[in-house]
């Protein structure tokens, strides 16, 4: 039980990051670190964002499979790492020197 | 005689009155009926409604099995936890600007101004923002007088938040009876203003007074200017603890003099006094037979943006001067009278240019660098520690009237040419090849002056020969820090080739 909410936290505890969630196959958020209208805009276009990807990427080679895709923005990065059931979502703010 | 006697009394009945008798009646009401009843007019009652939050109830998190969630979530983190700490220590994207939109780098003029009345008579020969960066004033003069200056010039400001901003119409006009040079207004009283003009008088006004805006002037004297002043400066009074501020004002008759303003008289003070001599310059320059106190006429000064004391002067001779206002150089001849003695600041020669030095600017950024322009059409950065410049560049534009750096980016400079035009260089780029260049003035006459707005620095004015002033706005990319500026100006500086 605690052990999902503690390894949330951890992730949560590196420098920058700004949020997390955790989204279902459907796109639906399960866990999340962010007020709820981000979550959901969040979840849902990240969500089928990451399933384009992957589906670009089995098309190409069918044995092969998406294992992690990067958003690199004007503001932040969208670190996406995709499993069979779940999207985990982390938000992180890199340092501008 | 006497006897007692009883008589029997008379009676005598009344004729008209009868006597009254009296009977005896019972009488008795009914009973009264008493009845209690109860009223009440009204009745009240308490409801409570809720209008529901439609959101959060739409919004809910879909629940899920904890163990699978798990077990995803502890494949996945050692990887994430390695991609976010390196991401932190990443410099891959450091010098990746990013340069997405065409406004970024985009030049645009905002405005137009002039003063209706004196435009193609006069030029403008200074621009100035006020503190607040709200407001540009203008001095309207000339620069080529072949005698007296009879001209009807003027001081004028815009304020351009106003929303009824007419282009062509100043908010606050000041008349002078001679030509105008130069102006900066205060670096914190947004509404006090410092000029000086062709008559070599240092003047002070208040743009919020009612009548009479001027509240200070040096006056025409022996402590005065004898030339045209070329430029006026606030500086901080080194004895105010950075309170209060004096002027420094340069002129075409080589004195560099300090200013205070006094509390009580509408005069200015003649605290300190240098000026510039024929001995200060380099041997090649020194003509024959003419005497080592003779002065030379200085043009443009800049001050370090760290040491305070340190600071440039540029001259009609080309030369530039480094000066402290602690030097003790040699005394002024004794043609020269004044209230207090006036001594040689300079304390290093640089390279001359060709012709006279229009302007110079030391680097907000770097200690060590600071900028020329002049007569001989180029403008040259100097690490103060050579006498040889580091960069010269040569726009082939005509003379160049003023050049400045960028108050925000440190490699970023920009210059005003004789051909109406306004150039900008990064040195990060191409140093020969100006990365912007824009048509500054009204029919190609040449541009005179440029100020960056330190308060709002996306702004710029420059001021032309007909007397327009325009304002450009410079795109996020001109005015915004970029990473490792600061380094590579100084790597800029200091290759020597």
């Amino acid at each position: 039980m605690a052990e999902v909410e503690e390894t949330l936290k951890r992730i949560q505890s590196h420098r920058g990051v700004q949020g997390i969630i955790v989204v279902n196959s459907d796109g639906i958020p399960i866990r999340s670190s962010l007020d709820n209208s981000t979550t959901v805009q969040f979840a849902t276009l990240i969500h089928k964002l990451a399933q384009k990807a992957r589906s670009a990427v089995r098309e190409i080679d069918p044995q092969n499979d998406l294992t992690f895709l990067r958003i690199r923005s004007k503001k932040q990065e969208i670190m996406c790492a995709p499993g069979n059931e779940y999207l985990l979502l982390v938000i992180q703010k890199p340092d501008s020197s | 005689m006497f006897t007692d006697e009883d008589l029997e009394p008379v009676e005598c009945l009344s004729c008209w009155k009868k006597e009254r008798y009296t009977d005896e009646v019972g009488v008795q009401t009914k009973d009264l009926d008493v009845e209690d009843v109860g009223v009440q007019s009204k009745k009240y009652e308490d409801e409570g409604t809720q209008t529901d939050n439609s959101r959060d109830n739409y919004f809910k998190l879909a629940e899920t099995d904890e163990g699978r969630l798990e077990k995803f979530l502890k494949k996945v983190e050692p990887r994430l936890s390695k991609i976010l700490e390196k991401n932190m220590k990443s410099v891959a994207f450091d010098d990746y600007v990013i340069r997405s939109y065409e406004d970024d780098l985009a030049v645009t003029c905002t405005h137009t101004l002039c003063h209706d009345e004196l435009k193609d008579e006069l030029q403008i020969t200074g621009v100035s923002w006020n503190s607040t960066g709200s407001v540009l004033a203008a001095t309207y003069g000339r620069f080529d007088h072949e005698d007296w200056c009879t001209h009807k010039a003027a001081l004028c400001t815009w304020s351009l938040d106003r929303r009824d901003i007419n282009p062509k119409k100043p908010n606050v006009v000041i008349d002078s009876p001679s030509c105008i040079m130069c102006l900066e207004f205060h670096p914190t009283n947004p509404a006090w203003v410092v000029g000086g003009n062709f008559s070599g008088e240092v003047l002070v006004w208040d743009l919020n007074k009612e009548d009479d805006l001027l509240i200070s002037t040096s006056g025409i004297g022996d402590d005065a200017h004898r030339e045209p002043v070329a430029k006026v400066q606030w500086i901080l009074d080194p004895n105010s603890k950075g309170r209060s501020y004096n002027i420094i004002s340069v002129g075409g008759d080589g004195k560099v003099l300090i200013w205070t303003m006094s509390k009580k008289k509408p005069k200015l003070k003649l605290v300190e006094g240098f000026v510039l001599m024929t001995q200060s310059l380099p041997r090649n320059m020194k003509v024959r037979g003419v005497r080592g106190d003779k002065e030379i006429g200085a043009t443009c000064i800049s001050f370090n943006s760290e040491d305070k004391d340190t600071f440039i002067v540029g001259s009609e001779s080309g030369c530039i001067f480094k000066c402290n206002l602690h030097a003790q150089g040699n005394p002024a001849g004794s043609h020269i009278v004044s209230s207090v003695p006036l001594r040689s600041p300079v304390t290093f020669t640089f390279n001359p240019h060709h012709g006279p030095v229009h302007s110079v600017d030391y680097s907000p950024f770097h200690r060590n660098a600071f900028l020329t322009s002049g007569m001989d059409q180029c403008i040259r950065i100097y690490n103060v520690l050579q006498d040889q410049p580091t960069i010269t560049v040569e726009p082939g534009e005509g003379y160049l009237y003023s050049a400045k750096w960028s108050p925000v980016r440190p490699t970023l400079l920009a210059a005003a040419t004789e051909k109406g035009n306004l150039l900008l260089y990064d040195l990060k780029s191409d140093q020969l090849v100006p990365i912007h260049k824009i048509e500054a003035s009204v029919d190609n006459k040449p541009v005179y002056t440029l100020q960056f707005n330190l308060t709002r620095r996306n702004l710029l004015a420059t001021g032309d020969g007909s007397g327009y002033i325009r304002v450009f706005k410079l795109g996020d990319d001109l005015s915004s820090l970029a990473p490792r500026d600061v380094e590579h100006l100084s790597h800029v500086i200091n290759t020597t080739d």
